[in-house]
């Protein structure tokens, strides 16, 4: 970041001492509002000084806390709720298609909104098309919101044509989906239904253009802004702005849909014990706080997670090679990781960096996983297993006698 | 059971050399898996018929060739082909290696062919009444199992299984066949995209302040700024207590499943 630019004149004429005769007069001790405080050492020792032996001792953990008024800090003003920017007749639309998985956002599709934002400017407006209820679409970048209704079932053909409707009902001038695997394949069904030529994997969205590799990562190929386009993953930042509006637009009558051709579809969760940790939901993990591995393998198994480790478990053979969590083992794209007895090196905390939530059980309140922990909890670990493990066994027997007593 | 499936001419994406691409060599294998019964063949439309040569060695005895100039949309003269072969599935890659890479040819297929399209299957078999039961991977080790009826295009997805060794032998016994085949000009829309050198561009790091210090860029990459940085913090608690917060709060964000209420 830049410091602001100074302005010598401006200064000079803050400093002027107006009716002082017929020379300038000038007072050099007025200081500009703005700008770092004037820094006072001779205060900030003396506020360092501890006791009153006769050999002076200073504390110098205590630094910047000055005694004298001549270095306060100015009070820092309490940021304000941003205003929301509201964009009354856009000149032109950006649609954009997020997955919203379960209703919430996915990382790819806040990327994909920050991306429809750079396209659209100041000029146009970013219109978000979601089935089903979708929230957080105003601070993501959305300035208006198209919301169909939820459909029941896997049926792409019939999600693609009511994506062809709405933008069309749109007449979007661009439109964006993320490249993931729903959203890519939503993509190119929707281009090829509209004959329209789809540009691929962006790597680079911006006004001028957009940008993909092509050819193995050879070449790549850029275009003035296409109407249609697939934004890669961790390429374009979010939106980072102030909240958009996110006005609903209302939306006519249901399309007609192409025949149902699939029979039933079914999802089968991953099974946690067998999948790649790199690949894991949830991961549950040991570090060297632990001595009792048996009842840590019981929590894995109770929470339904993959296990992990330290690296120092790992070298002492207690946990499996392949399960060691961090820069040398295996960089984790979990939702949730939580550490038991895990004090947090930075190598641990670089495999840890893709996590949404942590949850941290530590003795230390001062290791660096409870700094990094949404959920710290300061306790033996050793003493929480058990207590989870108990928990979680009451309200399995719970359910199971309320089962039994119901008619 | 009549099965094609298209190959492309594909480019290693290190030495640049003309490979056929793995999903292929996997969408081969999940063909061959689908019974001895089943009549499969390849397909491929380009200039040269030597690019996909290899695939017999991965598993194929017969490849149809289709004669289309470089540079050219093959999907006119693989539709035509297909409509005349009528094949009961069509097996594709996921992406091209070494082209433009856009997917789109499996789509362009199933649309003109008005045939459904199931993506990044990760296994196929036969169920019974001549439907198919396809897996379908929705990452991280994810699937959904469809049940789908009649002709059908299937891309594969790279979590199939490995395909099947390259043999020798077979590579020498199978035939490639060029067929001669008037295509239907359906022109396809392309994009006129300026070419240049690949630049790689740095990753986004969630949460790095745009010219921020290396120790700002340090803590965004662990993490420690993030929403997560500004956590709740319990100082010995009871273990029971502690236990308690932090399976109502796993439950908050989604990852362990709420107890379910007894049945009634």
């Amino acid at each position: 970041m830049t410091r602001p630019r100074r302005d010598p004149r401006a200064e000079w004429a803050a400093q002027f001492v107006a009716g002082a005769g017929l020379r300038p007069r000038y007072d050099r001790t007025r200081r500009a509002a703005a700008g770092r405080p004037r820094r006072d050492p001779r205060s900030e020792r003396e506020a360092q000084h501890v006791g009153a032996a006769a050999r002076p001792r200073y504390d110098l953990g205590q630094a910047g806390r000055p005694l004298g008024e001549a270095v306060v800090a100015p009070p820092r003003s309490v940021p304000e709720a941003p205003q929301t920017i509201i964009v009354e007749a856009p000149a032109f639309l950006v649609a954009v298609v997020p997955d919203a998985p379960g209703g919430r956002l996915s990382g790819h599709d806040r990327q994909v909104l920050g991306a429809a934002r750079a396209l659209a400017g100041r000029e146009g407006a970013v219109a978000a098309i979601v089935e089903g209820a979708c929230e957080g679409l105003g601070a993501a970048g959305a300035d208006r919101v198209l919301r169909l209704e939820a459909a029941e079932g896997y049926d792409p053909a019939a999600r693609a044509a009511r994506i062809e409707a709405a933008l069309a009902a749109l007449a979007a001038c661009h439109t964006l989906f993320p490249e993931s695997l729903d959203g890519g394949d939503l993509a190119r069904r929707v281009a090829v239904g509209l004959r329209e030529p789809l540009f691929t994997n962006a790597e680079v969205v911006a006004a001028k253009g957009l940008v993909r590799p092509a050819r193995g990562r050879r070449v790549e190929q850029s275009l003035a802004a296409p109407r249609f386009a697939t934004v890669a993953p961790d390429a374009v930042a979010d939106y980072a702005g102030p909240p958009r509006e996110a006005r609903a637009v209302p939306i006519d009558g249901p399309t007609p849909l192409p025949p149902k051709r699939i029979l039933s579809a079914t999802r089968i969760p991953a099974d946690p014990a067998t999948v790649p940790l790199s690949l894991a939901e949830f991961v549950v993990s040991a570090g060297n706080g632990l001595t009792d591995l048996d009842s840590f393998r019981q929590v894995v198994a109770a929470l339904h997670a993959t296990p992990g480790a330290s690296r120092v478990l790992c070298d002492a053979g207690l946990m499996p090679r392949h399960s060691q969590v961090g820069a040398s083992g295996t960089v984790l794209a979990a939702t949730c990781y939580f550490a038991l007895g895990i004090s947090g090196a930075p190598q641990h905390l670089q495999g840890v960096a893709g996590c949404e939530h942590v949850v941290a059980v530590n003795t230390d309140l001062h290791a660096a996983m409870i700094e990094r922990a949404g959920l710290a909890v300061v306790q033996d670990a050793q003493a929480v297993m058990p207590a989870l493990l108990r928990l979680l066994a009451q309200e399995t027997a719970g359910r199971a006698t309320g089962a039994g007593m119901a008619p | 059971m009549r099965i094609a499936v298209l190959l492309s001419a594909g480019l290693h994406p290190v030495s640049g050399a003309p490979v056929l691409p793995r999903v292929e060599a996997q969408a081969i294998r999940l063909a061959a898996g689908l019974g001895a019964s089943s009549e499969i063949f390849g397909l491929h439309a380009g200039p040269e018929a030597a690019a996909v040569a290899e695939a017999l060695g991965q598993g194929l005895d017969r490849i149809e060739h289709v004669a289309v100039a470089a540079g050219e949309d093959p999907v006119p003269a693989l539709v035509a082909r297909l409509a005349e072969r009528a094949p009961d599935l069509i097996l594709a890659g996921r992406r091209s290696q070494g082209g433009d890479e856009s997917g789109l040819v499996p789509y362009a297929l199933a649309r003109a062919l008005a045939m459904p399209l199931m993506p990044d299957v990760v296994a196929a078999a036969a169920a019974e009444d001549g439907a198919l039961r396809l897996d379908q991977s929705l990452g991280r080790g994810a699937l959904r199992r469809v049940l789908v009826r009649g002709p059908v295009v299937v891309t594969c997805h790279p979590d199939a299984p490995a395909p099947l060794a390259y043999a020798y032998g077979r590579a020498r016994r199978g035939r490639v066949e060029t067929v001669a085949i008037a295509p239907v000009a359906t022109p396809a829309p392309a994009l006129a995209a300026e070419e240049r050198p690949y630049r790689r561009r740095p990753r986004i790091v969630k949460g790095a302040p745009a010219g921020g210090s290396a120790a700002e860029r340090l803590k965004a990459a662990t993490g420690e700024s993030g929403p997560a940085g500004s956590g709740r913090l319990l100082i010995q608690p009871d273990p029971e207590d502690a236990a308690r917060e932090i399976l109502t709060y796993l439950r908050q964000i989604g990852v362990v499943a709420a107890p379910a209420e007894p049945k009634t």
